[in-house]
């Protein structure tokens, strides 16, 4: 069934037949595996709920890996899906794209969010708009400095980071706000029942359908079906031939930027609502929130000399790192399981990565 | 207007130097502009701080700063280089965290001496440095990914050794590189002089060796390098386990300027102001141009900032902002630079 979707197997290095398909097959499902990184994740992603679940039926585990626990762990696929959809935009630009700053603007966006929601008393929906705009603005900053002064990303962003963080610190005196309002919102984050469906269906985090379904409709949308989307391909691909096709190279990847810091105006909503209080450290804490959104991008098969790169690809990334951490908690309870998270997520990176090197070389590149 | 004469420096010779960079010099100058831009700023904050905090002139400020910016110097020597061959290491604060867990764990338990432990650490850092560069030159994979995955691998090793808890009762075995008067040898601290040892023998092995050219050759143009002969997969592996040794180093230095224990967040965020220091110094991230020279000078930007704001008492997280403000504006002045080059 899923030999159908090969496109050409021509290519494959000739397999020695013994008059059996067997070989062509494994070897055509091997090109497949490797080079559509979307069928790697599926399979990666099935391999890994069937381990834990059969893990907890035989009891090794701390607490039952069932649908429910799974779909309450979807809390945490929000923002690790929009920031990853945040790097995405930005990596896929091109000439070296990247944003470190992404966790230091949920920091200081979360704040500004906070001061108008919680103590300026401003509606949600206004707050929310302030939120992603000022995000926006954040992401134009990078933007201005890559596209049109021609900055390094990574440097750049290194910089705003620093700055952004302070900022985020400084603005409040290192408090968090948590006013009633703010406290409020954490019933956003709150699991409900989806309508039409038997009351024995797991419930799911809301904020999976009030920001998550959204974002990635809208983002897919603007990338798969718009001009837009197009010409950003374009420039990652060849900023050159893209300028000498008459795109405007520069808009386009501060465009690039301005959307990263939008979608990070969001998650600072998000964050604010998951922990009932804007945090001055919420996305710069630990080892922060950039590096797993940069992780789960590149695990996504964005690829890190731009011009190539899947919605997809990213939201299923996402749900394998987070189904993956759940079980850990549960095999690896305690701080340990915490370790062991950092683990998964930097030897998941590595294999990826090493992983795409040897697809490069041999089937020429993932799609 | 005579342009040729108003261009260059006062000196003379110099504008011989200019208008024949090929026949007269290949090297570029001992001390870039930007350099020299780095020494006055400096010298202009140290004045200010000065004048604004009189206590700022007193070996009791003077030498902590030396003493916590030789670390950060020490490691940016090595991330210079890596960054000059086009890469860059990340993972560098996770290295100094295994390092130190597991050298400050072997003091305890087995009270190594200092040339001991000096070793274990610097072995630690190596042997990290060395799987970064095993992957890198020989994974063909680009080293941001790369170290970003060594930095939550390292990290998890490092919290192993440290169980859940912190280590406690490290005895006092690196007070030589620490700030104390045990660490001071004329009034100038041993971590400092070591610093500038290692720095000056970068400066001159990137400088005046063929297999330090090497290194700028495979940042310029890493085709055209290996073409040209040159090893470059072998000269990344190096460039990476020199920062992997130094960044153990560095982690005895972090010991002896903490208290008798350690805690888990060491060397948590030390690659970011490493970076900070590279950059500030004029490397050019993209490589095949660079000097240790710089970075050191930046390390010292960097810690002056941070000792002037807590000394100024503001808050002292206001220091990253002007560290953020500082890579903004010496990448700024590279690209001017960069640019005019271009057109002259």
């Amino acid at each position: 069934m899923t030999t159908a979707t090969v496109p050409d197997p021509t290519g494959t290095p000739p397999a020695r037949t013994t008059g059996d398909e067997r070989p062509s097959l494994a070897s055509r499902l091997l090109r497949l595996v490797l080079t559509q990184r979307i069928a790697l994740l599926v399979v990666l992603l099935v391999a890994v709920v069937i381990t834990m679940t059969t893990l907890s039926q035989n009891n090794y585990l701390s607490a039952p890996y069932s649908p429910s626990y799974m779909s309450a762990t979807l809390i945490n696929l929000v923002p690790l899906v929009l920031l990853g959809l945040a790097e995405l935009l930005v990596i896929t630009s091109g000439r070296g794209g990247i944003d470190l700053s992404v966790g230091a603007i949920v920091s200081l966006t979360g704040m500004v969010f906070g001061f108008a929601y919680g103590q300026w008393g401003w509606s949600l929906l206004a707050a929310l708009a302030l939120a992603v705009a000022f995000g926006a603005l954040c992401g134009a900053l990078n933007g201005v400095l890559v596209a049109y002064v021609g900055f390094p990303a990574l440097i750049t962003t290194l910089a705003t980071y620093y700055a952004f963080r302070s900022l985020a610190l400084v603005i409040n005196d290192q408090q968090p706000i948590s006013t009633k309002p703010v406290q409020d919102l954490y019933s956003t984050a709150a699991a409900v029942q989806l309508p039409f469906l038997p009351e024995s269906f797991p419930r799911v985090p809301l904020g999976i359908f009030t920001f998550l379904v959204p974002t990635v409709v809208v983002v897919w949308l603007v990338l798969a079906r718009t001009t837009w989307g197009r010409r950003l391909y374009a420039v990652g691909t060849n900023d050159v031939a893209a300028e000498w096709t008459g795109i405007d190279v520069r808009r386009t990847r501060f465009s690039a930027y301005v959307a990263a810091g939008a979608i990070s105006g969001l998650v600072a909503v998000v964050t604010v609502a998951q922990f009932a209080s804007a945090r001055p450290d919420a996305g710069v804490s630990g080892t922060g929130m950039a590096l797993p959104a940069i992780t789960i991008a590149v695990l996504g098969g964005v690829a890190i000399t731009g011009g190539i790169g899947r919605v997809a690809g990213v939201v299923l990334a996402a749900l394998l790192v987070v189904w993956l951490n759940a079980g850990i908690l549960l095999a690896v309870p305690g701080n340990a399981g915490t370790q062991l998270q950092l683990f998964a997520l930097g030897a998941v990176l590595v294999f990826a990565a090493l992983l795409n090197g040897i697809t490069n070389r041999r089937y020429g590149g993932t799609q | 207007m005579s342009a040729p004469t108003t261009a260059t420096p006062p000196g003379g010779v110099g504008e011989v130097v200019h208008d024949a960079p090929a026949r007269g010099r290949i090297l570029p100058r001992p001390v870039t502009g930007q350099e020299v831009v780095l020494v006055v700023v400096i010298a202009a904050l140290w004045l200010v701080l000065g004048l604004a905090t009189p206590a700022f002139f007193t070996s009791g400020s003077i030498i902590p700063l030396l003493v916590s910016m030789s670390p950060i110097a020490l490691i940016g020597v090595g991330m210079t280089i890596v960054i000059i061959t086009g890469g860059i290491d990340v993972s560098v604060g996770s290295i100094v965290m295994v390092s130190a867990v597991v050298t400050a764990q072997a003091l305890v338990d087995h009270g190594l001496s200092l040339p001991v432990a000096v070793l274990l650490s610097v072995l630690v850092g190596g042997v990290l440095g060395l799987v970064n560069g095993v992957l890198i030159a020989y994974g063909r994979v680009q080293a941001i990914i790369i170290t970003f995955g060594t930095l939550n691998l390292f990290k998890f090793v490092g919290l192993q050794f440290f169980g859940s808890s912190t280590v406690e009762g490290i005895p006092a075995t690196f007070a030589f590189f620490g700030r104390g008067e045990a660490g001071r040898t004329l009034g100038i601290p041993h971590s400092f002089l070591i610093m500038l040892v290692v720095a000056t023998a970068a400066w001159f092995y990137l400088r005046h060796t063929a297999g330090g050219r090497h290194f700028y050759a495979i940042g310029g143009d890493a085709v055209a390098a290996r073409l040209a002969g040159v090893a470059v997969r072998r000269r990344s592996l190096i460039a990476y386990v020199l920062t992997g040794l130094l960044s153990g180093l560095a982690a005895c230095f972090v010991i002896a300027q903490g208290t008798t224990s350690l805690a888990a967040s060491v060397g948590s965020g030390t690659e970011l102001a490493v970076i900070a220091a590279v950059v500030i110094g004029g490397t050019s991230i993209t490589g095949g141009r660079g000097s240790v020279l710089g970075t050191v000078l930046g390390a010292l930007l960097v810690q002056t900032v941070t000792t002037g704001v807590t000394q100024l008492g503001w808050q002292s997280q206001l220091s990253d902002l002007f560290v953020g403000l500082f890579i903004v504006v010496a990448v700024g002045a590279d690209l001017v630079r960069q640019r005019s080059r271009r057109t002259s």
